[in-house]
């Protein structure tokens, strides 16, 4: 029978303020096998650490017992530790004398310290039966899928491909950009979005590294981390992207006119168009639903194909489904802005001058619908007065109780433009519930906001209504000088709040990615792991895992490009050896593991030449170690390594008998 | 609560804060007063209905002050409050559990309610029955308009009306 | 299909021609109106005063139409029908305030059952019935009018509990207007409440609520108002002068209930339907639809 030593932390008053760390101890003493059994202030700490390491030595211990805080805190620490001292680190079992003992009965200290002797007497009986492990290390593809071309798709892609990696960066759209392509200004220095942004995406397009996909989608992802198998499917432009010069000519032959989506719905564009005005690739795109030969047949239309010069419009192209072998994936989705139709009694969609924060961006932008003057979608007149009501479907329990970060300084940016673009009789106001300038220049921004004669109104409208002169009538209770004040305005800007994807769904099942309560991709850890999954190798980058301005997006999406190279900068990698394992002997070849493993992990392989009889084998890299195929398995040839039968059964035997004698 | 209105000197009442947040803690204690019910209130142009103050108050406690003005009994029961809220909360219902904390405390309420309790006791039904006058100076009433005959409730309906009026708590 | 009907205490003292309009119209839709055995109020006005005692009284009404033990009830007020609805809610949610009720009731010797679907007459016909249903009986088409519908604050709000119509986009009752060859306009004061609920204790107040939106629907031109609650009618039509005096104006706005317009669509005898009986210029509608 092995050596075990048993060790059992105080972790301060944690655990030895309920348990009474010195009776345990006393107790493991008498525990058969037990040859030293101690208690220590911090195992955790260098000198707790140490103590063990020593001990391993100078008691030639087989299997460590270290009864602390949960496992899910130190367990990795403390393998390291007896691995260190040349013990298996799969031969340590660590019990959980805090959140499962001293904390959950902290009123109780006798019958703590009494549960506190029966744990530790369970963790003796598995680790005298647990069994030296091998992490195996298996080979990666030095190759990333960057999934979203927005800011920080392109920020992660960059620093990726500048530390010599290979990077696929795969929008949906047919240009990259995303959202801060959209923008104007940017808040608090007022930079010229596209000024910033244009030289960063002609950089994605020219990097050696970097192979761009636009006009396309992630349809299907296997495999597992450093061995991704990804499936892309590039949606056809029916333009050759090697021949189109973006000379936009086709554009203006086109005779279908379809609402614009990068314009938000303010213009009209065509059906064969450039997407965006600094789009890359600049190369033109057909929509097939409104296009008219594409949807009326052969002889109909084709004014683009006799326009274009470069002879690039072919209305045979097919979708493409390219297959890339990936070592690691950054979502890098981005995320919605909120329809503020969802709030009918604010009249956006009914009313044409009450219009979204996207709206009034695309308004002010000089590439925009208006060259960038501000004038009131109904009249193409400049406002008189702009009302801006803050919280739009943020900070609001019917629709997204989160508050959306940015909307106040969006609002404080638009007014701002406004102010600057239209001169100084224009009324502007801002109905808030708070004013969030948090970050760095954000505070100034808003006091630079209040010195050009903005009104700020302390209160939230219940609803807007049409004015018999056209105008639109806002009623808001200003709580802070308790007045109600009508403001008849020619424009209202919703700030509508920043909200999950409507495809976050698709995204959560291609990628295993679970989602938070409100909605946006899952973090491994809101505060220490936020670009992590828990999925490994699928990383977040940016607005997809909450709402975020743009150094926050470029901050996350540069930590998300480290992690990435932190697991594959060597190569290789090495897996945790907590998996089922099956005994051909016993395998009936049933298939029934094959069926219900979630992760994909077991193949029925053949193993006479003829496929006649099947052997389940698990894919071990794939294996999370559930447990589901053992326990469904009818002839229990299914071990599950570190969690077998035996050594679960050795602690249940334990913690069920009374007498401390142990029964073999 | 060591809280004092240092204009008025009042203290806000403990017992009956504690008792109204936990009759109406959904209905009360989210509410970050953005003022919007207050924006959209169909009594405050007339008569100066402010629900998100009566809110703050309520939550405050100063709960004295509320039950003995009349502006409680102002509300005109629109419910667009309760709709608009973010944060879910409801001064109808709590203006309403003030309401009842005023009679309990024998407060001045409006005449009409105390003679709709009457009316009730007396034939189950909150108005009395009305003749009505056409333009051709007719007067009707149900028997000449054919309407069937008004059932009224049985006894034990007016006893235990009467019972709860009289004793049981909010 | 027989459907039992709670009137509620201000259609059973008062507005008369509500309850002959609906009489009148609904066994021609196939429908055959069952009263209950007792009448008592709802428990409305005595919310303010102690809701527990308001909840006793809605819940008595539920069991009185168990009774019947069809799982129906057709409810004309929009008070009424805001106070039984809410009282379904708050004893689903709260099991100790069941119990008690049910004690309450049980010594009376009747049973509370939450399985009643409580109806409005603007849903019942909406979506029972059916607007197609509507359109067919539509004898004489309202052609040419143009009506403004206002459907009571407490039956479209609020939206957590089930209400009858959307609460910020209410169509239904506009819709069953369409239905009869009319137009119902879209306007900006069309969620405004009526402001009947302070006609007893601020009366100035009320009729300054009501007489502004008869004011603003007078200045769009609107053949008539058409309404469905008792409370909104009394205010609009029977205190119209009142409101118009209150406001300082004229006002000379049609007020009907929706089912007098029903009525007069499928050619039923105006005085069966209680035309009589609005105080409003109503005789304008007549007209307009009889040339």
């Amino acid at each position: 029978m092995p050596n075990i030593g048993v060790y059992v932390c105080h972790c301060g008053l944690n655990i030895a303020g309920t348990v009474d760390v010195e009776r345990v101890v006393e107790y493991a003493k008498n525990l058969p096998d037990v040859i030293v059994a101690k208690h220590y202030k911090y195992i955790c700490s260098e000198p707790g650490q140490r103590m063990i390491q020593e001990d391993i030595q100078a008691y030639g211990l087989e299997r460590v017992v270290i009864a602390a805080c949960s496992p899910r805190m130190h367990e990795e620490t403390f393998r390291k530790t007896v691995a260190e001292a040349g013990l298996n680190p799969y031969l340590l079992e660590v019990v959980n004398l805090r959140e499962h003992c001293s904390w959950a009965h902290s009123d109780q200290p006798e019958k703590a310290t009494e549960k506190a002797k029966e744990l530790v007497r369970m963790g003796v009986a598995r680790a005298r039966l647990l069994e030296p492990l091998e992490k195996r290390v298996i080979s990666v593809e030095k190759k990333v899928l960057v999934v979203g071309g927005g800011i920080a798709g392109i920020e992660a892609s960059l620093d990726l491909a500048n530390a010599g990696f290979k990077v696929y960066l795969v929008e949906k759209a047919p240009s990259i950009g995303g959202r801060m392509a959209q923008l104007d200004k940017t808040f608090p220095t007022l930079d010229c979005s596209a000024c910033i942004l244009t030289p960063k995406m002609v950089d994605v397009a020219k990097h050696p590294n970097i192979k761009l996909l636009t006009n396309a989608e992630v349809t299907n992802v296997s495999g597992f981390v450093g061995n991704y198998e990804v499936t892309v499917l590039k949606k056809p432009r029916y333009v050759d992207e090697d021949k189109c010069v973006g000379c936009g000519l086709c554009t203006e032959v086109c005779p279908v006119e379809i609402p614009d989506k990068f314009n938000e719905g303010l213009s009209q564009t065509h059906a064969i168009s450039i997407y965006s005005p600094h789009a890359v690739p600049k190369v033109a795109i057909i929509n097939p639903e409104h296009c008219l030969r594409l949807k009326y047949g052969k002889e109909v239309c084709g004014k683009c194909l006799k326009t274009c010069e470069a002879k690039a419009i072919n209305f045979e192209q097919q979708p493409e489904n390219i297959q890339l072998k990936v070592g690691a994936i950054i979502l890098a989705v981005g995320a919605d802005v909120f329809d503020a139709a969802k709030i009918p009694e604010l009249g956006y969609g009914r009313f044409k001058n009450v219009i979204s924060n996207i709206q009034f961006e695309r308004i002010s932008d000089a590439s925009g619908p208006t060259g960038g003057k501000i004038l009131c979608p109904e009249t193409g007149k400049p406002p008189r007065s702009i009302v801006f009501i803050q919280c739009v479907g943020s900070r609001d329990k019917r629709f997204h109780e989160y508050c959306c970060r940015v909307g106040c300084m969006i609002s404080l940016k638009q007014a701002i433009l406004a102010r600057e673009k239209l001169g100084g009789d224009v009324e502007i106001y801002i109905c808030y519930n708070d004013i969030r300038a948090f970050g760095k220049g954000y505070e100034e921004f808003y006091r630079r906001a209040r010195d050009l004669n903005i009104n700020f109104l302390a209160g939230i409208p219940s609803e807007i209504r049409s004015a018999p002169d056209g105008s639109l009538c806002v009623t808001v209770y200003e709580k802070v000088v308790n007045k109600l004040l009508e403001i008849h305005a020619d424009l209202v800007v919703l700030s509508c709040g920043i909200v999950p994807g409507k495809d976050f769904n698709k995204i959560s099942e291609t990628f295993h990615v679970s989602r938070s309560s409100d909605g946006f991709l899952l973090e491994a850890h809101p505060k220490l792991r936020p670009l992590e999954t828990s999925t490994a190798g699928i990383f977040l980058a940016g607005a997809c895992q909450g709402p975020k301005d743009i150094p926050d997006s470029v901050a996350h999406a540069s930590g998300a490009a480290a992690k990435v190279i932190e697991l594959l900068s060597k190569g290789e990698f090495e897996i945790e050896p907590l998996k089922a394992i099956v005994n051909p002997d016993f395998c009936s070849g049933c298939g029934i593991c094959e069926s219900i493993c979630p992760f994909d992990a077991i193949e029925m392989k053949a193993e006479t030449v003829n496929g006649e009889k099947l052997v389940a084998e698990v894919i071990e890299v794939k294996c999370q170690g559930c447990g589901t195929c053992a326990s469904a398995c009818p002839t229990h040839a299914i071990k599950m390594q570190h969690y077998t039968n035996e050594q679960i059964l050795a602690q249940v035997h334990a913690a069920l008998i009374a007498k401390q004698e142990m029964v073999k | 609560m060591s809280l004092v209105d240092l204009m008025s000197m009042a203290k806000p009442n403990e017992e009956l804060r504690k008792k109204i947040l936990q009759k109406l803690h959904e209905e009360l204690a989210y509410c970050f007063q953005c003022a919007k019910c207050t924006s959209g209130c169909t009594a405050f142009k007339l008569l100066e209905l402010v629900p998100h103050e009566i809110m703050r108050l309520t939550k405050l406690g100063f709960i004295e002050e509320l039950i003995t003005s009349e502006i409680i009994w102002t509300c005109a029961t629109c419910l667009k409050c309760v709709e608009r809220c973010p944060q879910n909360v409801s001064p109808y219902h709590v203006i309403i559990a003030l309401r009842n904390i005023a009679v309990k405390q024998e407060a001045k309420i409006p005449e009409a309610y105390l003679k709709a309790v009457s009316q009730i006791l007396e034939t189950g039904l909150a108005q009395t029955i009305e003749k009505v006058t056409t333009k051709k100076m007719e007067s009707l009433d149900r028997q000449k308009l054919h309407l069937p005959e008004i059932k009224h409730p049985t006894e034990t309906f007016r006893t235990t009306f009467l019972k709860i009026l009289e004793g049981h708590e909010l | 299909m027989k459907l039992p009907v709670f009137w509620g205490c201000r259609i059973l003292t008062s507005q008369y021609a509500y309850e002959m309009s609906i009489r009148q119209v609904l066994p021609r839709l196939g429908v055959e109106l069952v009263d209950l055995r007792e009448m008592h109020c709802c428990g409305d006005y005595i919310k303010s005063i102690n809701m527990f005692a308001a909840t006793y009284m809605a819940a008595r009404i539920l069991a009185l139409a168990n009774e019947t033990s069809i799982k129906n009830l057709l409810v004309p007020c929009s008070r009424c029908h805001f106070a039984l609805s809410e009282t379904q809610h708050i004893l689903e949610e709260n099991r100790n305030l069941k119990d008690k009720v049910d004690a309450l009731l049980k010594k009376e010797k009747l049973n509370y059952s939450s399985d009643i679907k409580i109806w409005h007459i603007i849903d019942f016909i909406h979506d029972v019935i059916g607007v197609e249903c509507i359109r067919q009986k539509v004898k004489r088409s309202l052609k040419g009018l143009k009506f403004a519908s206002h459907v009571g604050c407490q039956t479209i709000r609020p939206s957590s509990i089930k209400r009858v119509d959307n609460p910020e986009t209410p169509r239904k009752l506009d819709e069953l207007i369409k239905a009869l060859g009319a137009e119902s306009l879209e306007y900006p004061e069309k969620l405004d409440c009526c402001g009947a609920a302070l006609m007893s204790s601020h009366q100035e107040a009320a009729l300054t609520l009501a007489g502004s939106k008869l004011k603003a629907l007078q200045e769009l031109g609107v053949d008539g108002l058409i309404d469905s609650c008792p409370a909104c009618h009394t205010i609009f039509d029977t205190k119209q002068e009142s409101a118009a005096t209150t406001i300082g104006g004229k006002l000379a706005m049609p007020v009907l209930y929706y089912t007098q317009l029903l009525g007069i669509a499928m050619q039923i005898n105006v005085e069966k339907l209680g035309l009589h009986l609005n105080q409003s210029p109503v005789e304008k509608i007549l007209e307009i639809s009889s040339s």
